[in-house]
């Protein structure tokens, strides 16, 4: 046997052999597949064990800019987000070279950050945004919603020249990368061309390794248009897999937590997307029945548990009224349900350890790959109860919980009934959702930018085999109309709907509609548009309950008055449009999107809806006219 | 109706001595079947006052309730009712607001006059009525909200009403002092 073993892994022999061999030797097929998996090679070693170690590097001659469009290329980068400027010619130079990485022009640079941040939300993949050196603070808006969602991004700028920086030229100020220092895992100054390589590949590496995030990259422009040889790798060999387990017995010590429990409950959130783990966990729940929470509201940007399924209970809060005080409380990958409830065991399973147990006391904090974390927890549970035991304990506790979803799916229903109430033949949030669940395509990518949207939300079915929920954890608006162009790139054979509010569409402007409209990128853009920040003043009003409560006066929040036609703004950026105000006309409305998405065109919905809540019928602001001050009608 | 409504600011003068005393306690909940469930389910999010210093009827707390749920409110379908009457009751219109004194505001004479100072001030005091001009397509808009969150006016009394504010608070009037 050890043979056998000695000539595995000097590579001698396959893993296929080595399993025939080890049955030959009397070894049992379970004990013989364990042992092959524990000899098997780890990245790492296979990286080690290339041929002449120099597979998947090259040397590449060529200005600053060709050096850095090469690297991505190693690097497997499709898309350049971009939007132009003079310093930057020698990228584009080089593009006009190197086929294989497609530009996508943005018009204002937070739209091309937005675009490359809902790329790489729905590939997996990096995004990589370039953009104008003095529009920085402009693509550092949305650079937030990557920084706080830990989405890869690589931002970079062709800077001021190294001999030039410094002289306070119209377009100059020192040191801009600090800047960035908050906002970002790492940030840099390219200092020589043939270094440009070097550092594009370690921005690369820091964006991508978990826990993900975005870096800025700044290069001179003097380097980008100097001539200089590198290397260039692959990306195997700069990228780090972090496919971390938990500690065995931690995992059965949680195992043996769950199945004990009295009354458990697993919150999940974000990072169980970006792990890929929706399977393990719902196996999970599934397999002993608890009820599963979180993932909804402010911080989170994904739903990744299946919302109609009977162990969904909601958004988590503290107090929890169903399922009643927790004795043990799983939380799966989401720092927002990170709490501490009184009496109650908190595990949390976390890819990102500094985030994990960062604001509140963990009882048993656990670093892990979630996917492989949790697929350790399911092995230990079934290694620790039988079969007939695990489905005694799990039919108890689904049955309750089965219960109250029920029950909750009951109200909903009466709400739908009832969907009109208060509003005449005007939209309200709840008519709306009841007809995006019955008009959108059950496989569509929905990217939400939208906060009165959230009241809609629960009458959609999300996750698992239905919709996908994109959307942002900060909520820095301007962010959806943008991100789902990224989207409908990264998933081209899906629908891709935007949903934003009238502020959002008003932040981004329509501008980002320009790429859409340019690429024939075929999303339906729906504004929900109530006139108002609408949310906003309602928690004024009723959270602080001011002056502005008490006098009726809403200072800052109405945005009627002018009365923005958002169709007609789309349609100036050649994306057809319409403006829906009746609730019986939500559907062919969306018919007529989905035949133009069909035919490969974007399309835009402006669907006015109420203002709800209080202070919600006042249209009143505070009157001022520059007009009127003025002493010569100029 | 103007008796109802007399009658309506009667029972809140005498209801309120018991809200003051409610209040000075430091719990501003009062007794009442559905309290536990108020108490618990809506302040996971926001403190109490985001509830106390509304006034709505039922029909009025039932969709403040509905939209919460939607938000992630833990009140089930067993709990609605009693959630929204308990609301209704503790909070409804004409239930004073503890240790607030009401702004002395002299609304102009006029018809309508009284249906304002009944109707309106059940739920807050005129001085925000006053302090704002508005078109007469706003106040129709803003009156018959209110009269959706359970002010007692009829369809009749809404035209006089709105007719009163248009002609004393249009926009081309000046706002009370």
């Amino acid at each position: 046997m050890k043979d056998l073993l000695k000539k595995y892994l000097d590579s001698g022999i396959s893993r296929r052999q080595l399993m025939r061999g080890l049955s030959a030797v009397g070894v049992s097929g379970v004990a013989a597949k364990t042992l092959a998996d524990s000899f098997a090679p780890t990245p790492a070693m296979a990286q080690a064990a290339a041929p002449g170690g120099t597979d998947g590097i090259r040397e590449v001659k060529g200005n600053g800019g060709m050096l850095y469009m090469q690297q991505l290329k190693s690097a497997g980068v499709k898309y350049m987000f971009f939007n132009p400027s003079t310093g930057d010619a020698p990228f584009y130079d080089a593009a006009v070279d190197v086929p294989e990485i497609q530009l996508i022009k943005g018009i204002q640079e937070g739209a091309v950050v937005a675009m490359a941040d809902g790329y790489a939300r729905l590939s997996g993949n990096v995004g990589v945004a370039h953009i104008a050196n003095v529009g920085l603070p402009n693509g550092m808006t949305q650079l937030v919603n990557s920084w706080k969602d830990q989405i890869p991004v690589l931002l970079t700028v062709a800077a001021f020249g190294t001999e030039t920086a410094g002289r306070d030229y119209a377009q100059d100020y020192d040191h801009q990368e600090p800047m960035l220092q908050p906002i970002t895992k790492w940030f840099w100054v390219a200092e020589s061309t043939a270094g440009i390589a070097d550092v594009t590949r370690r921005a690369l590496k820091f964006a991508t390794t978990p826990p993900s995030g975005p870096v800025f990259l700044s290069i001179p422009d003097d380097l980008l248009k100097a001539q200089a040889t590198a290397q260039v790798y692959d990306k195997k060999l700069f990228s780090v897999p972090m496919r971390i387990r938990p500690d065995q017995k931690d995992t059965e010590a949680v195992a043996k937590m769950l199945i004990e429990a009295k009354n458990p409950l697993i919150t999940v959130g974000d990072e169980v997307t970006m792990c890929q783990a929706e399977m393990e966990v719902l196996q999970l729940a599934e397999l002993l029945g608890i009820p599963v929470a979180g993932q909804g509201g402010q911080g989170n940007w994904s739903k990744p548990f299946p919302t109609k399924h009977p162990l969904f209970i909601g958004a988590f809060v503290r107090n929890m009224r169903f399922p009643g005080p927790v004795d043990v409380h799983f939380n799966i990958g989401d720092q927002g349900a990170e709490k501490q409830m009184q009496g109650t065991t908190l595990i949390s399973m976390r890819r990102d350890p500094t985030g994990l147990a960062r604001a509140w006391p963990v009882n048993m904090p656990l670093v892990s790959d979630i996917k492989l974390g949790v697929a350790d927890i399911i092995t230990a549970v079934k290694a620790m109860a039988t079969k007939e035991k695990l489905k005694q304990i799990a039919d108890g506790r689904a049955g309750r919980a089965g219960e109250y979803s029920a029950g909750m799916a009951k109200l909903r229903q009466a709400m739908a009934t009832d969907k009109d109430a208060g509003s005449g033949n005007s939209i309200n949030m709840v008519r709306l959702g009841v007809e995006l669940e019955k008009g959108l395509e059950k496989d569509t990518i929905y990217v939400s930018d939208c906060d009165s949207g959230r009241s809609m939300d629960p009458f959609l079915a999300w996750g698992g085999a239905d919709k996908s929920y994109i959307s942002t954890g900060p909520n820095i608006l301007g962010w959806g109309v943008a991100a789902a162009m990224g989207a409908k790139l990264a998933r081209p054979d899906r629908p891709v709907v935007s949903c934003v509010g009238d502020g959002s569409f008003m932040f981004g402007g329509p501008q980002p509609l320009w790429s859409q409209s340019r690429y024939k990128a075929p999303v339906t853009n729906i504004v929900v548009n109530n006139m108002s920040y609408n949310n906003e003043r309602n928690r004024i009003w009723t959270f602080i309950a001011g002056q502005q409560f008490k006098t009726g006066k809403d200072m800052t929040c109405y945005n009627g008055s002018p009365d923005v036609n958002h169709a007609k703004a789309s349609e100036a950026f050649g994306v057809e449009a319409e403006v829906v105000i009746e609730p019986g006309k939500i559907q062919d409305a969306l018919g007529r999107a989905k035949r133009a998405n069909i035919e490969g065109r974007p399309y835009l919905l402006d669907i006015h809806v109420d203002r709800a809540g209080v202070g919600a019928a006042s249209e009143w602001y505070p009157p001022f006219s520059i007009a009127d001050m003025r002493t010569r009608k100029v | 109706m103007r008796k109802l409504i007399l009658a309506i600011a009667f029972v809140a003068t005498t209801f309120g001595v018991a809200m003051s005393a409610q209040a000075q306690q430091g719990n501003p909940f009062p007794e009442g079947p559905g309290r536990e469930i108020v108490a618990v389910a809506c302040t996971q999010c926001h403190a109490p006052n985001a509830i106390t210093q509304l006034r709505m009827n039922e029909a009025g707390w039932r969709n403040q309730i509905y939209d919460m749920v939607l938000r992630g409110a833990q009140i089930g379908p067993n709990d609605i009712d009693a959630a929204t009457k308990y609301l209704a009751t503790s909070f409804g219109p004409g239930v004073p607001f503890p240790n607030q004194q009401p702004v002395d505001v002299k609304l102009p004479d006029g018809a309508g006059k009284e249906l304002v100072e009944g109707g309106c001030a059940l739920c807050h005091g005129v001085d925000r009525v006053a302090a704002t001009n508005r078109s007469k397509d706003q106040w129709e808009k803003i009156v018959n909200r209110m009269v959706f969150y359970g002010s007692p006016i009829s369809g009749d009394q809404v035209t006089s009403i709105v007719t009163y504010l248009d002609q004393n608070f249009g926009v081309k009037q000046t706002a009370a002092k």
